[in-house]
């Protein structure tokens, strides 16, 4: 059997996160996905790189983690952060009260802000209401969660560590009151395995408490959906937040392309087949109208939901699901519930990922016995492209394809630019709306790569591949024949991959009743048959 | 008559928009047909299905408005096949098989045919296209509906510089307007060709080749030639609305193409005039009567306050009012978002507002 130090469950930011704290550390490990990376809360959030203005009134120990790791993060891993900044709008129909506590909170908490004029906050954001008292700066940021989570397992991996998606955990084997090994069974292969170590960190996000219970422990753990939408275009340059008591439709947060307004807040029974109804949808749109005028008639491209997976201590039960505190929790279950070796880190948010990582592997570091610090805080996730790379994939690449493929891949774009100059017709671009070129396409299909993809999704959240208007009806064909063509698929599951895919994309699209996505969704079944699945198993 | 005056202005050039502005002229209206470009009808593969047949209304116009239909595409040259009452399976671009009522019959060409031995033919560097991903799935799939069809992949270099990406747009531009590469295309052809019964090629057989000149390609190659269908916008398509709308033109109506319609002039409840915007200056068309096949998401036009029609194919009003008297709707201007797009719906409510059109002459016209 396998052997490793530990065996981290769960492959979102967090735990990508504590495979390379580990690594940096000397400390053996493998990680277990059930789907693929950033499959739970961290793919299906924002994205938003909080500055911790958000909570500086209501927990203020969070704002200040906050405002630390924000400074961390755009630090080691530049790369992932689209650094616009943000704003606190203050509009009219909300109470000034809280604008003052805003303003103290914030710098209590050392958030740098500025006060903005009405005239001035509409001048750095026309499309601002006219009605609105004002605004204040704040450091937020856009952070590509995917990239993030690709950042972290390649650089731990590079040391040494290991990772398995489509990996669901399927026991969790003790000993002598000490976890021995884990139990997974790859999800598309239908093939089990076993993997033997000292230590297990739970961090399942939305799945913590299934996992736990796999150990016999009980880890109590709130879901609460939050529904987003993702609208065509960037409507604002910057975050835009309204400055009062946390609530529905808050925040609009511009993320390549287009832009993510959200959330709800709805408590649900798990973390799995998540829907969002019309009304929620209109709700949405219609707050963040108020935020945005006009907002509610841009194209909506599709709706997605994620959940914030809460921990809540038996004291807290009875508190609604903004009130419980976003901070995280490390529970030791060798002390409370007497298997040792096994942890679980709960709650906390995107932004304190690595701060949450830091603190299980001080824990862990700890119990194994090894005495070496963090210093994720210290250590950049990755080098960036060299300067000769990016001067050849000048000569041969638009230049927006270039800053986007040196963004995505840093280093490793020297091998595409090596390989379209070989092949020109890998200059090809094969998702127009965000500019992922065949040579990219290839290059996340295949075998070389750290974290490889294995389906039509998987290249999307690698690579951000269909994730604009079309939705991948154009892109997600051509990303299926590429799939072809380096033999990841043979034909007819080629065929299947992209009837999977499509009916995932059409799922998010159908969901908004209304404007020009209906088209687009139109015309993609015409394309294949809306009756494209059962067609697909009937030819196998 | 004024030179901008007409008995009926078409707005739209779908298939509900070509077939009244067809239907028109066979009722002796002076039509005009104005349009920003083809409609969604190039962006699907190129044929129609019968999805919608139940809810077209009656029978028997139905029938009518195809058989009038099929007739104009034979004469435009780009003769669209078929019977609504038996669909049959053709290959879809994932290589499985759809059911089809009406197609172009280069398409047909490609229905599964028992113990025929067919090669795919892929174009060197064609993006989106892999003719052994096709073969693969077409030999599996045509298996499964019963057929015992071969297919084997073959592929083709051609010598011009197509650029990146090479598209099936690009191929079928030089086979209109190169005889040379037409030739060239052919040699390549017979030697992939040699030994199968048929070949199947992407759509990409010229934008604007008649059947006639499509025939004569294949009589030379010697072997049967079917398309199949690509992402959009589909080759096939593009050549139905080309020679549709050509053929329009030759029957007397008049065409502006790429203008927008900007406003709709209203006198005594009736529309009568049309401002649309031509480069430079706007331009008003004078109309008896306005036949809107403007698409989907297109009820802003009339101020997004049109919510269903009367039994004449006129919008009325949330409170019941109509709009105007000789302003007709087809096509699926009112669809909403759970119908799908109805093919043959586009084409009998594009045949019935011609029609209706015809109704309205010399009632309206601003004098």
């Amino acid at each position: 059997m396998e052997w490793t130090q530990v065996v981290i469950i769960g492959g979102g930011a967090t735990g990508a996160g504590i495979l390379w704290d580990l690594s940096l550390r000397g400390i053996s490990a493998t990680l277990l996905e059930q789907g693929d990376i950033a499959n739970g809360a961290t793919g299906r959030c924002h994205g938003l790189l909080h500055s911790g203005g958000r909570y500086a009134v209501k927990d203020p120990d969070t704002a200040r983690e906050c405002i630390a790791e924000n400074r961390i993060i755009k630090t080691i891993a530049p790369h992932c952060v689209e650094d616009i900044g943000g704003l606190f709008v203050q509009c009219a129909q909300d109470d000034p009260a809280f604008f003052d506590k805003w303003w103290h909170a914030t710098g209590k908490a050392g958030i740098p802000t500025q006060r903005l004029s009405a005239d001035e906050a509409r001048e750095l954001e026309p499309n601002l209401g006219s009605n609105i008292h004002g605004a204040f700066t704040c450091p937020d940021a856009h952070v590509d969660v995917f990239r993030l989570v690709i950042a972290n397992l390649e650089a731990a991996v590079a040391r040494g560590a290991s990772f398995h998606t489509y990996s669901e955990v399927t026991a969790i084997h003790t000993g002598n009151g000490r976890v021995r090994s884990v139990s997974y069974r790859n999800t598309r292969s239908g093939e089990q395995e076993e993997i033997a170590c000292d230590v297990v960190i739970n961090a399942a996000g939305g799945w913590a408490q299934t996992v736990a219970a796999l150990a016999g422990v009980e880890v109590p753990i709130r879901c609460d959906k939050g529904t987003l939408l993702v609208l065509n275009h960037r409507l604002s340059h910057r975050v835009i937040n309204r400055c009062r008591k946390a609530g529905d439709a808050d925040i609009l947060v511009p993320a390549g392309p287009v832009c993510i307004l959200g959330t709800s807040s709805i408590r649900v029974s798990g973390p799995d087949n998540l829907t969002a109804s019309p009304e929620e949808i209109d709700a949405l749109l219609h707050l963040g109208n108020q935020l945005l005028p006009g907002l509610a008639d841009a194209r909506v491209l599709r709706v997605f939901c994620g959940v914030r997976p809460l921990y809540v201590p038996k004291t807290a039960a009875a508190t609604g699901g903004r009130e419980i505190s976003r901070g995280f929790a490390l529970l030791d279950h060798e002390a409370h519930d007497g298997v040792g070796g096994f942890v679980s880190i709960v709650g906390g948010k995107l932004t304190t990922y690595r701060l949450m990582a830091a603190a299980v592997c001080d824990f862990v570091s700890k119990k194994l016995g090894v005495d070496v610090e963090c210093t994720t805080d210290q250590v950049p996730l990755r080098p960036a492209a060299s300067r000769k790379t990016l001067h050849r994939a000048s000569q041969i690449l638009p230049l927006p394809v270039v800053e986007k493929i040196c963004g995505r891949l840093g280093l490793e774009a020297d091998q595409i630019v090596t390989a379209i100059e070989a092949r020109p017709e890998l200059a090809e671009i094969v998702c127009e709306c965000e500019m992922v070129t065949r040579g990219e396409l290839e290059y996340v299909l295949g075998a070389a790569t750290p974290v490889p993809s294995l389906t039509i999704a998987d290249v999307g959240r690698r690579t951000r591949l269909g994730f604009g208007p079309c939705q991948g009806t154009f892109c997600g064909y051509k990303a299926m024949l590429a799939g072809f063509q380096t033999h990841r698929w043979s034909a007819s599951q080629a065929a299947n991959e992209f009837s999977a895919y499509l009916h995932e994309r059409w799922k998010g699209q159908s969901l908004v009743h209304q404007g020009q996505q209906i088209e687009q969704l139109n015309l993609s079944h015409d394309l294949y048959g809306a009756d494209l699945s059962s067609r697909a198993e009937h030819g196998e | 008559m004024e030179s901008n005056r007409y008995d009926v202005v078409v707005v739209g050039a779908g298939l509900a928009g070509l077939t009244a502005a067809a239907a028109a002229v066979q009722q002796n209206l002076k039509a005009a047909l104005v349009a920003t470009g083809p409609g969604s009808f190039v962006l699907g593969p190129g044929w129609l299905t019968t999805a919608d047949i139940a809810r077209a209304g009656s029978a028997q116009e139905l029938k009518e408005a195809i058989a009038f239909f099929c007739e104009k595409s034979l004469f435009a040259g780009c003769s669209l096949e078929g019977d609504l009452s038996t669909a049959r399976p053709l290959p879809t671009l994932l290589g499985d098989f759809q059911r089809v009522a009406l197609a172009p019959s280069s398409l047909w060409k490609a229905e599964p045919r028992p113990d025929t031995s067919s090669a795919v033919i892929g174009v060197r560097g064609l993006s989106s296209f892999d003719e052994n991903f096709m073969a693969a799935r077409l030999s599996e799939c045509s298996h499964a509906l019963g057929f015992s069809c071969a297919y084997a992949a073959r592929q083709i270099s051609l010598s011009r510089n197509f650029g990146v990406p090479v598209t099936t747009l690009r191929i079928a531009t030089y086979f209109d307007r190169d005889p040379e590469f037409r030739a060239e295309l052919m040699d390549a052809l017979r030697s992939a060709a040699q030994g199968f019964a048929r070949v199947l090629l992407p759509g990409m057989l010229g934008l604007h080749s008649s059947d006639h000149q499509i025939a004569q390609f294949e009589h030379d190659l010697g072997c049967s030639i079917c398309e199949v269908p690509t992402l959009p916008p589909s080759v096939p398509g593009l050549r139905v609305f080309h020679r549709l709308e050509s053929y329009l033109g030759k029957l007397g109506i008049e065409l502006f193409r790429g203008y927008p319609v900007q406003s709709f002039e209203f006198h005594r409840d009736a529309c009568t005039e049309l401002r649309i915007a031509s480069p430079g200056h706007s331009m008003l068309l004078r109309a008896e009567s306005v036949v809107l096949a403007t698409g989907r998401n297109s009820a802003e036009l009339l101020g997004n306050d049109c919510v269903r029609l009367d039994e004449q194919m006129r919008p009325l009003t949330s409170s019941g009012a109509l709009v105007a008297p000789n302003l007709f709707i087809a096509g699926s201007f009112l669809s909403n978002a759970e119908t799908s797009r109805g093919d043959t719906l586009e084409i009998l409510t594009g045949y019935r507002a011609g029609n209706l059109a015809a109704s309205t002459r010399g009632n309206y016209a601003a004098r």
